[in-house]
């Protein structure tokens, strides 16, 4: 067995998944213990969201509901998984410190544990997408084969961003508000809520925006349109970038963050 | 392969980054308590816990740590454990490194006290199965029985000590760290205890404790090294090791 050292700590933490797949499960099961219908909570809570935005946002922008509703449910379900997973990704290091200081593990554990629990929430969240699909009678594009691709994209970028950031928060304590205010931003300017066409000839600010494309190769396939190709560009892209990103930081500073946290 | 340690000129500095401009400069720099506080290049405070730690340790070393509170001794245990990486010099260990810092690390109140031997188990790394193995091994040793059901906050101090105990030494090492000997429970239970303690510091091929207790480091301990300001100040064998 070799040591844990920067340069391995993310391939080590990504292969010890008995951890932190046990550990998030747990924390989801603390977070219900003694509630009756546990974690459908999240299912409810999705459900009441989707129905109530749903109705308001399509009387506001004036969308037909039966096509409205099914793209806000998974926009906003995967959108959820994203705004948690980075918030979360902030606190994620410093939250784990009493185990950090304890016991010998690759710090990617620790964040595994976080977007495991995150993508636990969305799978529980998944029953009311396609209750809605099925209601208003979509049939998915042939594309949908390549949702679990979609989905591991998804997690393993919320991975690399909850190490980045995990990293440096707990040097600057000041980054997780900083980060709160602008995924607040982010989810007005992505479109979670409206579709990008609504924007016409501004639409490049979807376009532009690489959580945009994350949502587009998962919701795309679900209500049967075809994924662009440009999604899958900047959803690799930007998954390989933030992997980079990671590696650089764990290289440099996984030993300073026991002394950090 | 034969387990070992070698420590090659080990210093590990703290950054302290809040209260950057309180004064506590003036108050401590020369107390007994505590290591040496400095800046670093950045005008950051930095706490100097240990500095130039040397000492290489073989197969069937027993070594003792003393010194005043603050000395660095459980610094130097995580540096051990592998949880500080030192910030300067060199650190080698060889062999499964298992350590004893905080009985109740980990211990989820809200959850059960099988639900908390299981996950103690997977944070060690063990198997499913291997887990199983223990669980039976710890309600017995615990003799929680069924108090085992309940949520941990249930439980009084004591229970909770047992508990604690008995999931943090049945771990398997061939390097041993452990910060105090401990003890818990009332007599008869801590007679058990030490037993167990006994028999989990003879199995390991290395040991390394920090204590208080000179009697007891001479007791269990075939070298002691004694450490202030994160220096080393005496490193000496000690001469008749008794039986315990």
């Amino acid at each position: 067995m070799t040591q844990i050292s920067p340069k391995n700590d993310i391939q080590k933490g990504l292969s010890a998944y008995t951890i932190w797949s046990v550990l998030g499960w747990h924390d989801i099961k603390q977070r219900y213990r003694r509630s009756i219908i546990g974690p459908f909570w999240f299912t409810l809570s999705t459900a009441l969201m989707v129905i109530v935005l749903g109705v308001l946002y399509a009387t506001l922008l004036k969308q037909e509901i039966r096509h409205y509703l099914p793209f806000l449910a998974v926009g906003l379900v995967v959108w959820q998984f994203i705004n948690t997973v980075i918030n979360e990704g902030t606190t994620i290091l410093i939250g784990s410190q009493s185990l950090i200081k304890q016991i010998n593990l690759p710090l990617t554990v620790h964040v595994c544990r976080g977007v495991w629990r995150n993508f636990l929430i969305l799978l529980h969240s998944l029953p009311i997408v396609i209750l809605l699909l099925l209601l208003f009678g979509f049939w998915p594009h042939g594309s949908i084969v390549l949702l679990p691709l979609g989905l591991l994209l998804l997690f393993l970028n919320g991975i690399w961003i909850g190490i980045i950031l995990g990293i440096l928060s707990a040097r600057f304590r000041d980054i997780p508000p900083i980060v709160i205010n602008l995924t607040q931003i982010a989810f007005f300017l992505t479109p979670v809520m409206w579709s990008p066409q609504i924007l016409e000839n501004r639409a490049w600010v979807a376009q532009w925006n690489p959580l945009y494309h994350s949502i587009e190769v998962i919701r795309a396939p679900l209500i049967g349109s075809p994924i662009l190709i440009e999604s899958w560009i900047w959803t690799v892209t930007f998954c390989v970038l933030n992997g980079l990103i990671a590696q650089w930081l764990m290289n440099r500073y996984r030993n300073r963050v026991a002394y950090w946290v | 392969m034969k387990t070992r340690i070698q420590v090659k000129g080990v210093s590990v500095s703290f950054p302290v980054y809040d209260n950057a401009h309180r004064s506590i400069k003036k108050a401590v720099l020369n107390l007994t308590t505590g290591g040496r506080i400095a800046e670093d290049i950045k005008h950051h405070r930095v706490v100097k816990a240990l500095d130039g730690i040397d000492f290489d340790l073989k197969e069937g070393s027993r070594l003792g740590l003393l010194g005043h509170n603050g000395s660095g001794k459980t610094t130097l245990l995580r540096v051990l454990s592998g949880v500080y990486a030192p910030t300067s010099g060199q650190l080698i260990t060889r062999g499964r490194v298992a350590s004893l810092l905080d009985v109740s690390m980990g211990l989820d109140p809200d959850a059960t006290g099988f639900e908390n031997i299981y996950l103690r188990g997977v944070l060690e790394g063990l198997k499913p199965k291997d887990i199983k193995n223990k669980i039976d091994d710890i309600a017995d040793f615990s003799e929680l029985g069924d108090f085992l059901n309940f949520p941990v906050r249930t439980y009084s101090s004591g229970m909770m000590l047992r508990l604690a105990f008995a999931i943090s030494t049945s771990i398997d090492a061939e390097i041993l760290i452990m910060d105090e000997w401990l003890s818990v429970g009332d007599a008869s239970f801590n007679v058990k205890a030490t037993k167990r303690l006994n028999a989990l510091v003879k199995k390991a091929s290395i040991l390394v404790i920090a204590s208080h207790d000179e009697e007891l480091i001479n007791k269990i301990c075939d070298r002691v090294i004694r450490l202030e300001h994160g220096h080393i100040l005496s490193d000496e064998k000690i001469k008749k090791t008794k039986a315990i």
